[in-house]
């Protein structure tokens, strides 16, 4: 069964005063419904996205105690919004060996990506756009996305440097893939499905009903997901593809203006995601700290803003880990893949399904305190 | 409507992105066009209820076949690289000759033909289908028929994986001698 | 009634157009708004001030694409499992953990011997195989 925001929301009254008003077209009313949360969504996450880089450049100036931003409005607070009048107002420059096609559909690619991920993003309980059986799944897929634009972006250009990053891009990209996806193999086993709906509902209550203290294997499978993530991302430890010191700026050098701005907009709204889903799969997701069963409203604006406070912090840890971890080397990045990640991984699913089996999938908690 | 909608629009997209592959010249942009197919296909599965195959569909086709194909190209050195090998014929290869397309036509004529008489019985005798309201999740039935009916299938799957990662393990690497 | 399967393909569709739309806007927006004085200067590929030279389209490592081999094995891999540990929740409760525990271990550990078998070969090392042998060529 799939669940969206129309199915959750036909459940009130004022649905049926709404339908009146589209003379009974549930089809055109869906429409218009997903057009009006996709636009909301969308703003804020480009939002969430701007105040990316505010955080990051004030957290960075924080951390080598200095100021950071604090001209452009209070506390420096409008300088997303300098910073993206700037970026439409620059000229647009392409090299002129460029591969035109490629060079603009590399940061399309990259928005398509992010942007069909926030498909599945579970908000609430109630205010996932459309909770897919697939979810997980898909969300990993689409994402992939990405990937193949770093590597075409830096193709494209036909500068030396772009084409390394694309390259490296693409490889880390999709090494990490198998890490992330294989931890999040071991919550599906746990969970019994793969939709987000169905993974959420299950760590309703107090941090140790979250899937991160299910059991040892889970705790692991945590930090395995979010170091993958990061480098899926290109965020610093693994920002190999965009590395400044060593490749001016990787896949992104050529790009100039708007076109630049939809690259780094992706990538701040893609750090979002990921903390997000490692919030849903790992940190209880939006579940309220109690265990009630009412289903009212406004209470799903609470659930919504329990969530994004938990992605929030995780993407200050992110950023944290930035500012904080010199850059890998490539050699170093393949290996800490494929020799620690991707067998640590394994052994996490393999002990996952084990304690299934033999503690007939109670978790650590319910095994102490008997429950 | 919606559903009918998305299908036409996703076998626009395979087919016109198919037309397009074939056509241009450049090799990436050949690739680039592979994927919109690729995504198109995904769409119609999509649209007939197989959730969890058009998701595998771009999991393994957008997300590694394709960037696979990309790193191949520049095994070669991007779209610049010519070939000086030759086909059978003593010709130099190229976007094809008269007897390509008469070879290729004739295959693809064979083929048709078998298909659509293999295929007709089919049509005639299955009960038509429509798009139904509740349609159940694909993927438990899939768990299920994976774990029980097919579960020779699956690990024998798993073996032939295995054989392909060794057997591109070795061709991949360098040779001791060279 | 909408169907509710469909129903939720509906949200990625307007997704992925609002993004298609954003970025046209945003192109266009940038051909109105910003200045435009190309030159041939300006459009040559950065290579630190030097004037280019030749193209950057050239022949890359082999490593690439054996890391994307190797991925494509265990996506497939991947893809194969994510049905079967869904249904594994379902499968344990109705007292058939045992046998999905057997069936998925052995489809795993295959798995495992896989990734063994490149570690131990020295495919998932980035640089040593290579230099070892060339190396050795040199001896």
């Amino acid at each position: 069964m799939n669940q969206t925001i129309v199915s959750y929301l036909s459940k009130y009254e004022f649905y049926k005063t709404l339908l009146g008003l589209f003379g009974g077209n549930e089809s055109l009313l869906a429409f218009v419904i997903y057009l009006i949360v996709a636009l909301i969504i969308i703003g804020f996450c480009a939002t969430v996205g701007g105040l990316g880089t505010f955080a990051e450049r004030k957290i960075s100036a924080d951390l080598q105690a200095r100021i950071g931003p604090n001209r452009v409005g209070p506390y420096g607070l409008l300088q997303m919004l300098a910073d993206g009048i700037k970026l439409i107002t620059k000229e647009d420059i392409m090299p002129y060996a460029a591969d035109k096609f490629l060079f603009y559909l590399a940061p399309l690619l990259a928005l398509v990506g992010v942007f069909a991920t926030l498909a599945v993003f579970p908000w609430s309980s109630g205010f996932a756009m459309s909770d897919l059986n697939v979810g997980v799944f898909y969300l990993v897929a689409i994402s992939s996305l990405v990937g193949l634009a770093v590597f075409l972006g830096g193709y494209s250009s036909n500068s030396k440097w772009s084409m390394l990053g694309g390259m490296r891009g693409a490889s880390q990209i999709i090494s990490y893939e198998i890490p992330v996806t294989l931890s999040i193999l071991a919550i599906v086993l746990l969970a019994g499905g793969m939709g987000f709906g169905t993974i959420v509902a299950q760590q309703k209550g107090l941090p140790f009903n979250w899937f991160i203290f299910h059991n040892p294997f889970t705790f692991i499978a945590f930090f395995v997901f979010f170091t993958g993530a990061l480098a899926e991302t290109n965020r610093a430890p693994f920002d190999l593809p965009e590395a400044e010191s060593e490749l001016v700026s990787g896949y992104n050098t050529e790009y100039t203006g708007m076109r630049f701005g939809f690259f780094a907009l992706a990538e701040y709204i893609e750090v979002f995601v990921v903390s997000g889903v490692a919030v849903a799969l790992f940190l209880g997701g939006s579940n309220l700290p109690v265990n009630i069963e009412v289903d009212f409203l406004p209470l799903q604006f609470v659930e919504v803003i329990i969530f994004v406070t938990k992605a929030a912090l995780l993407y200050y840890v992110v950023i944290w880990i930035r500012w904080t971890l010199p850059r890998l080397r490539v050699d170093q990045l393949m290996s800490i893949c494929w020799k620690y990640l991707t067998p640590i991984a394994i052994f996490n699913l393999v002990g996952c399904a084990i304690w299934m089996v033999a503690f007939n999938g109670k978790s650590l908690a319910e095994l102490i305190f008997g429950h | 409507m919606f559903v009918q909608i998305l299908f036409g629009l996703s076998a626009l997209l395979t087919v016109g992105c198919a037309i397009a592959l074939a056509a241009t010249k450049n090799i990436m942009h050949s690739c680039v066009f592979l994927l919109g197919t690729l995504l198109g296909v995904a769409g119609l599965y999509a649209t007939l209820g197989a959730d969890f195959v058009a998701t595998a569909q771009i999991m393994v086709y957008v997300g590694g076949v394709v960037i696979l194909m990309l790193f191949a190209v520049m095994l070669t050195g991007g779209k610049d690289f010519v070939s000086k090998a030759q086909n059978l014929l003593g010709l130099a290869p190229t976007m094809g000759n008269k007897w390509t397309y008469s070879l290729a036509g004739l295959v693809s004529l064979v083929f048709i033909l078998t298909n659509v008489k293999l295929i007709s019985s089919i049509v005639k005798t299955a009960p038509a289908k429509t798009f139904t309201n509740e349609m159940p999740s694909t993927v438990s039935q899939l768990g299920h028929l994976l774990i029980k009916d097919h579960v020779l299938a699956f690990e024998l799957s798993s073996v032939l994986l295995l054989g392909a990662l060794i057997g591109a393990a070795i061709i991949a690497r360098p040779k001791k001698n060279q | 009634m909408t169907p509710a399967t469909f129903d939720g393909l509906m949200p990625i569709v307007i997704l992925m157009a609002i993004a298609v739309l954003l970025f046209l806007g945003g192109h266009f927006l940038s051909v109105y708004l910003a200045p435009k004085k190309p030159s041939h200067l300006k459009s040559t590929p950065y290579e630190c001030g030097e004037e280019p030279v030749g193209t950057a389209w050239s022949m890359f490592n082999v490593r690439f694409y054996v890391v994307g081999l190797i991925f494509i094995i265990f996506d497939v891999e991947s893809v194969l499992m994510f049905p079967v540990a869904a249904i594994f929740k379902e499968m344990n409760e109705m007292g058939e953990g045992g046998y999905a525990l057997i069936v998925f271990l052995s489809f795993v550990s295959i798995l495992i011997e896989g990734i063994a078998y490149c570690w131990k070969k020295g495919d998932l090392d980035w640089v040593k195989s290579f230099q070892l042998t060339a190396n050795k060529n040199k001896k």
